[in-house]
């Protein structure tokens, strides 16, 4: 009889790490101008590797943008598998409890009011619409997480409602049409170095909260009476992990819109691949998903080059195929 | 020592527990009897600290409620269990109060192999939980209470889901662990099973603890009788081993029968 193995391995935490370093190293080096590894490092530690106007296409165009679509993709991934652990529902995903439709109807708002100085307004809206939609939803569900299922169905409930509203506000400004379409299909377009500083600040507040509860969240997959008897308060600790997540989402939808499958596709590769859920596996997830943000943005500038593909639009097809293949595979091991 | 005064349950305007005060001991095995319904799971997890209630319990002089100081397993009829959840993980999960969140020292990896050993779960251990047969999953909540290490561990209905093999065998790791001087309080619909292994017996019917005392006096009492609307009969075995069967002619609830 030999002990039994460790639950969670650090080195595929390690080997996420790198292969984010890699992949932001190759969205940075393909474009249509190509730079090479060593003078893309060499730049970013400050040395001269490059030329003046390369210097800015690598600082101020290509590296806000890569460190962006890593803040989102490890966001929503992080978050996804949050809200799947506290709701006990494999196929529950970031903007479940209404934060995407309410970011949305902010973001029409914004699109539709503004005429033009689309940027200024449109992130505090989107915001400020996710976070107000998921306050609504605790409110409506009463009695604060007394009952998860009630908070998820409430949460469906404000989103359909902040969707028709939506609808409505775009069918009375159709010039607005464009512009709202494009922005839910997620786009890193408006990457900037303020938008990089104010969305990282949440961001990493938001998945360095959740990676230091992960831990005891494991306990949230059990029955409440099970958890209390593990050591941990799970009406306190389904409040944190909720917030922290919300935060994270709301965050990102307004840097980016509405990027899909993300929250979804990439916990369950890392859950698959690892046959482990436990949720020590989130800054793993996270990382992962940064990766798989990055690659899925060098997609959409580069495959249709010089259009742009809507970042969304790649994370599903890709991601979707690829999912369903893992989740096959999954089924005929275990079976 | 467990001591439940004047203990009073309500859901909104509905009580379920009333007035109930009893003593448990510890490290014995005290078993919960009573039709469905009677509040039996309602009480365990008042004593385990998670359901207001008026009244008080204390385990040791400590009110319960909320209390997070003792070290109480819980093993509940209707477990969630987590799908793609490992058996290593799941009953890794146990030791988390002993050794802190997420800390797996090699030691602890060592003990919990020895208690998949125990409870024939060794070699499954990267199996998933949900994809466990009925006896399977009872087992591993056993292994991951054990892994627990606690002072009191509070079975609901541990064996319903058993074999008659499987039953015997679950029992048996639990009164391992009362040996080791764990207290134990179970429920039990089984009442023939629970003379076998309980020292103690408490009636609960209607919310309210109509009898507790040493099995062998509860199982002969009207009370027992009463609670099941006399529709049970007790038999005692040449060994002096009660047996205890339903009945079922309604019509002689008047005249219950003696004992054979």
């Amino acid at each position: 009889m030999s002990p039994i193995s460790r639950i969670w391995n650090w080195r595929i935490t390690v080997g996420a790490l790198i292969l984010l370093v890699v992949v932001g190293l190759l969205a940075i080096s393909i474009g249509p101008i190509s730079i090479s590894f060593p003078r893309i490092i060499k730049t970013l530690l400050g040395l001269h590797g490059l030329s003046g106007e390369q210097r800015t296409l690598v600082l101020d165009l290509r590296l806000p943008r890569v460190i962006l679509a890593a803040l989102v993709g490890a966001a929503l991934s992080c978050s996804g598998a949050v809200y799947q652990t506290v709701f006990r529902n494999p196929l529950a995903d970031p903007y479940l409890l209404g934060a995407a439709s309410g970011a949305g109807l902010g973001a029409t708002i914004a699109i539709t009011a503004s005429h033009g100085n689309v940027y200024g307004l449109l992130p505090i809206f989107s915001f400020v619409g996710g976070i107000l939609a998921v306050l609504t939803s605790f409110f409506i569900s009463g009695r604060f997480f007394a009952e998860p299922n009630t908070l998820l169905l409430s949460g469906i409930a404000v989103g359909s409602f902040a969707t028709a509203v939506q609808t409505f506000i775009q069918q009375r400004h159709s010039d607005a049409l464009r512009p709202v379409y494009s922005w839910i299909l997620g786009e890193l377009t408006a990457a900037s170095w303020r938008v990089v500083s104010w969305s990282a600040f949440y961001i990493v507040l938001a998945i360095a909260t959740m990676v230091f509860i992960s831990k005891k969240l494991d306990g949230l997959m059990l029955s409440d009476e099970e958890a209390f008897s593990l050591g941990i308060n799970p009406q306190r600790l389904r409040i944190i992990a909720v917030v922290a997540a919300t935060l994270a989402t709301a965050t990102a939808v307004s840097a980016s819109g509405l990027i899909g499958f993300v929250g979804i596709v990439v916990p369950h590769l890392v859950r698959g691949i690892t046959r482990r859920v436990t949720n020590r596996s989130l800054l793993t997830i996270a990382l992962a998903g940064a990766a798989f943000l990055v690659l899925a943005d060098l997609g959409a500038r580069t495959l249709l080059s010089p259009a742009e593909l809507p970042i969304g639009v790649i994370t599903a097809f890709v991601g979707a195929p690829f999912f369903l293949f893992v989740l096959r595979n999954k089924r005929v091991s275990s079976s | 020592m467990i001591s439940i005064k004047d203990l009073t349950v309500s859901y909104g305007n509905r009580t379920i527990l009333h007035d109930i005060s009893m003593e448990i001991v510890d490290g014995s095995w005290t078993c919960l009897v009573g039709p469905n319904g009677a509040g039996k799971t309602t009480l365990l997890k008042a004593l385990l600290g998670t359901c207001e209630y008026a009244g008080s319990i204390t385990d040791n002089g400590e009110e319960v409620f909320k209390n997070h100081n003792r070290n109480v397993a819980f093993v509940p009829q209707n477990p969630h269990v987590p799908v793609g959840m490992s058996v290593a993980e799941y009953v890794m999960l146990g030791r988390s109060k002993r050794d802190g969140w997420g800390n797996e020292s090699l030691s602890s990896r060592t003990f919990i192999a020895s208690i998949l050993q125990q409870t024939q779960l060794y070699g499954m251990q990267d199996r998933p939980v949900s994809q466990l047969s009925g006896g399977e999953t009872q087992r591993a909540l056993i292994a991951r209470a054990l892994a627990q290490e606690p002072s009191l561990i509070l079975l609901d209905e541990p064996t319903s889901a058993l074999d008659l093999h499987h039953q015997i065998s679950v029992l048996n790791d639990i009164e391992i662990l009362k040996n080791r001087g764990v207290t134990v309080v179970s429920t039990m619909h089984d009442i023939t099973l629970a003379a076998m292994y309980a020292q103690y017996i408490a009636i609960i019917h209607e919310g309210r603890v109509t009898m507790t005392g040493p099995s062998d006096t509860v199982i002969h009492s009207a009370e027992l009788r009463n609670a099941f609307d006399n529709r049970i009969n007790v038999f005692t075995l040449d060994s002096g081993r009660p047996v205890i069967v339903a009945d079922k002619a309604i019509n002689e609830r008047e005249t219950p029968r003696t004992e054979a």
